[in-house]
């Protein structure tokens, strides 16, 4: 470990307020977690120097609403994150873990097998229906996102645009990749109705999101090198690299820069938008295009804590809200507790799903006409607690679009 | 891009009143917050003047005090708004400005505030006969012995009987009332069995710490019926459950009405034109974003809050519009040795100078800017400490500017 990084220095600001306590969504729901306080600033610091570590730290979850309850900015969660990653030096990662970590690595190795994509749906109900996923650690309470026909990259030569001089690169992150390639398209609609072409970039790897969360952080580290030379290339020809998942715009924003410290990553960072914020730059320099279709519909918005930390307000909502006939209400009921694959893990099901009962019951009011949330785990969480399926804001702006 | 009649700088006490006001009128508020505000350390009294009748007090203040400036119309229109708004979240406040309350502290000795949660009434202990003080095994830092002994000061003639219940909380991390207080509204069963177990009439009171739920009154309530004597909360160290239930309710009815409420937004300063803000512009870790609006609202929480920083001695200053900062003169009035001392602090009175609109004003007395309003802590001119004024000064500025 690196003793630059400034996270671990950002410890000496705690004033013992605990703020972040109050604001932990696993604290609340069980009490073997010993909280933020405690795991970060408190033992945190020491723990880098000495060889104890706090095991409860495996129970955080990443979702950083204690970051954003601090006062004084300490880098809570990072903390927590370099902290787990060495308790993995240590502790060996039960499969699950691996597994969950890897999702790219997964998605790649089915896709290259002869009925990959079918047999690996398949392989996941059965697998469940088996136990083998049990016995790894996953839970078999919920079932694995299914994975698409054919991946986003492999579909994007097909997707018809018209050229621009103006592109932006997409991000597509591995589950709108490998699950819901859909997202990718609406995505793309989006911007050439805004006169923008997108471009991909076959080079970029996972952002590295789950890396982190599961303590696999040198992998994390030689995932962000390579994308932040890749996004620092096309900040060079001046192409911003967008994306409508709110867990890699955070990563490819800011994490990188706050858990590896290099000056290459902030300003990388600086090329990288969310899809919505990209939108609201163009409405800010006049360049979006209000023709939309009335959509009449009442969304009913489950905002991302990863989206929450980027602190860049709620372009979205904002947004749609152009839309005639559509009224935006916030779903007001925190974590939803699935935090990236943290739900998936057999020893934390209940848990994500206590945190998640107060979203599920807001849901269950069915006082809307859909869904809407940035991120996917927390659309799977929705959907699983609730049944009903959200779909990503992106989308309901590509029907706005949509003239035929 | 939204375009908002008002903008909320702050999170705490004052700023979410302020934003609840506006909300009211029917104007599209945004809040701009940094870190979860003062609500989860404080306990929920809203302290008013540290007099036995603070209305008379308030009457004879001098020209400069800012409740003079206030004035008293809009400082009971801000204690009737509060309850209006807590009672609609279930979540019943007691009090006006003609008496002050009794409250229990978790030491056990009383103080008086004017507004306060009905759960933390203790008016009635003069008249009964027996009170039960309950503690509950694992929550550290409330002794019900101790209580007894301070409270057997006050109410010599009532019979005391300290308790202590076993609700299974042990095990797992050291628990604090906000764990237990969550717990029990996931399952109050045993806590009410317990509770009923000590044979409780009418005429008795049992003391609790602060522990029937974190949003609202529903657990009281529920617990309640069940018994026959009355239930009393008392304060406790941070974070504390009636601090987080005033901040739940504050921000369900903002949430319920269609305020933004954007997190981690890091304001640094403000765009200007003639005597007029025109916007405000947040940085996160890699760009800035400008939000306009018709009118602003400072409630950064003054030296506490952050809202007033000092980085040079004798030389505070207010970081977003360098606002002038008027503070008293010389080393030694700036700390009286003892903080909590009766005499009133220098540092205390530190703070912006404003007119009767809640305007920053200059030197002759000028308003700087006609749309900015500057309130709660950030206002100088009084000693909160000394004066107990700290919550009354937060809402009723808070009304006073979003009335404006
Ligand atoms: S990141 Fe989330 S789960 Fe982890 S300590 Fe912070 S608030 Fe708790
Ligand atoms: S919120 Fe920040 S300052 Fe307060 S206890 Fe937690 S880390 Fe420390």
């Amino acid at each position: 470990m690196s003793d630059n990084v400034k996270a671990i220095f950002s410890g000496d600001r705690c004033l013992s307020c605990t703020a972040c306590m109050a604001a932990c969504p696993v604290m609340a729901a069980i009490k073997d977690y010993r909280g933020p306080k405690l795991v970060a600033p408190a033992h945190g610091r020491l723990h880098f120097s000495q060889e104890d570590i706090e095991e409860s730290l495996n129970y955080c979850s990443n979702c950083k609403s204690c970051d954003r309850a601090c006062p004084s900015g300490v880098a809570i969660s990072t903390m927590i994150m370099l902290q787990r990653a060495e308790y993995y030096k240590r502790n060996s990662h039960i499969r699950a873990e691996d597994m969950l970590a890897h999702t790219e690595r997964m998605a790649n190795t089915v896709r290259s097998m002869p009925f990959g994509v079918t047999l690996a749906n398949i392989g996941m109900t059965l697998g469940q229906s088996l136990g083998v996923f049990s016995a790894m650690g996953i839970t078999d309470k919920r079932n694995l996102p299914a994975y698409a026909e054919m991946s986003f990259k492999d579909k994007f030569p097909t997707i018809a645009q018209e050229s621009s001089e103006k592109k932006v690169v997409l991000f597509t992150g591995c589950y709108i990749n490998d699950n819901e390639p859909q997202i990718g398209e609406a995505f793309i609609k989006v911007m050439q109705a805004n006169g923008y072409e997108v471009l991909i970039d076959r080079e970029f790897k996972c952002c590295g999101s789950p890396l982190v969360a599961n303590g696999f952080l040198d992998e994390a580290r030689q995932h962000a090198d390579n994308n932040v030379a890749r996004i620092l290339e096309w900040k060079e020809q001046g192409i911003p690299v967008v994306t409508p998942c709110t867990s890699c715009s955070l990563m490819l924003k800011e994490e990188y820069y706050e858990l590896f410290d290099d000056e290459d990553m902030r300003r990388a960072g600086e090329n990288v938008f969310d899809a919505f914020e990209f939108l609201e730059v163009l409405q800010q320099m006049d360049e979006f295009n209000y023709d939309l279709n009335d959509l009449n519909q009442k969304l009913l918005y489950h905002v991302p804590c990863h989206l929450k930390s980027q602190a860049i307000g709620l372009p979205a909502a904002d947004i749609l809200e152009l839309i005639g006939g559509v009224t935006v209400k916030t779903a007001n009921a925190g974590c939803c507790g699935m935090s990236g694959n943290y739900g998936f893990q057999k020893d934390k099901y209940d848990i994500a799903m206590k945190i998640g009962a107060k979203l599920f019951e807001r849901v269950n009011k069915k006082d809307f006409d859909q869904v809407i949330s940035d991120c996917h785990t927390c659309r799977i969480q929705i959907e699983h607690g609730t049944k009903i399926k959200p779909v990503h804001p992106i989308e309901i702006l590509a029907q706005a679009y949509q003239f035929d | 891009m939204i375009d908002s009649d008002v903008i909320v700088i702050g999170g705490g006490l004052a700023g979410l009143m302020a934003a609840c006001v506006a909300v009211r009128r029917k104007e599209k508020v945004t809040v701009l917050t940094f870190g979860s505000g003062s609500l989860p350390l404080a306990s929920g009294a809203i302290d008013f003047y540290n007099s036995k009748f603070p209305e008379t007090a308030i009457k004879n203040l001098p020209v400069g005090h800012p409740y003079y400036r206030i004035g008293l119309p809009a400082i009971k229109d801000s204690i009737n708004f509060l309850k209006d708004v807590t009672a609609r979240a279930n979540l019943p406040y007691t009090g006006d400005l003609s008496f002050q309350i009794p409250i229990v502290t978790a030491v056990g000795t009383l103080k008086y505030s004017t507004l306060i949660p009905e759960s933390m009434d203790a008016s009635l202990l003069g008249d009964v006969k027996k009170i039960f003080v309950v503690g509950i095994r694992g929550i550290k830092d409330f002794y019900p012995r101790m209580l007894v002994d301070n409270l057997k000061k006050y109410f010599s003639n009532a019979d005391f009987n300290p308790v202590t219940f076993d609700l299974n909380l042990l095990g797992g991390r050291d628990i604090n009332c906000m764990d237990a207080a969550q717990m029990i509204a996931d399952n109050d069963e045993l806590f009410i069995n317990e509770l009923k177990g000590l044979n409780a009439t009418p005429e008795d009171a049992i003391i609790i710490p602060p522990v029937l739920g974190t949003t609202d009154n529903s657990t009281r309530v529920t617990v309640k019926t069940q018994l026959h004597a009355a239930l009393i909360e008392t304060t406790c160290l941070p974070p504390a459950p009636t601090g987080v239930r005033l901040q739940r309710a504050l921000t369900k009815y903002l949430e319920d009405n269609g305020a933004r409420i954007y997190k981690n937004a890091n304001v640094f300063g403000g765009v200007v034109e003639e005597n007029r803000i025109t916007g405000v512009v947040t940085k996160n870790s890699v760009r800035e974003k400008f939000y306009p609006a018709r009118k602003f609202i400072l409630a950064t929480g003054g030296f506490y809050g952050g809202g007033i920083v000092m980085r040079e001695f004798d030389k505070p200053h207010e970081p977003i519009f360098d606002l002038p900062v008027k503070y008293i003169v010389g080393e030694e009035n700036w700390s009286n040795p003892k903080l909590f001392a009766d005499k009133p602090q220098g540092f205390a009175a530190t703070g912006i100078f404003v007119d009767s609109k809640m305007r920053p004003i200059d030197s002759d007395g000028q308003p700087l800017f006609e749309n900015l309003h500057v309130i709660g802590a950030n206002i100088g001119g009084k000693d909160f400490i000394h004066e107990k004024s700290l919550g009354g000064i937060a809402i009723s500025s808070a009304y006073k500017a979003a009335t404006i």
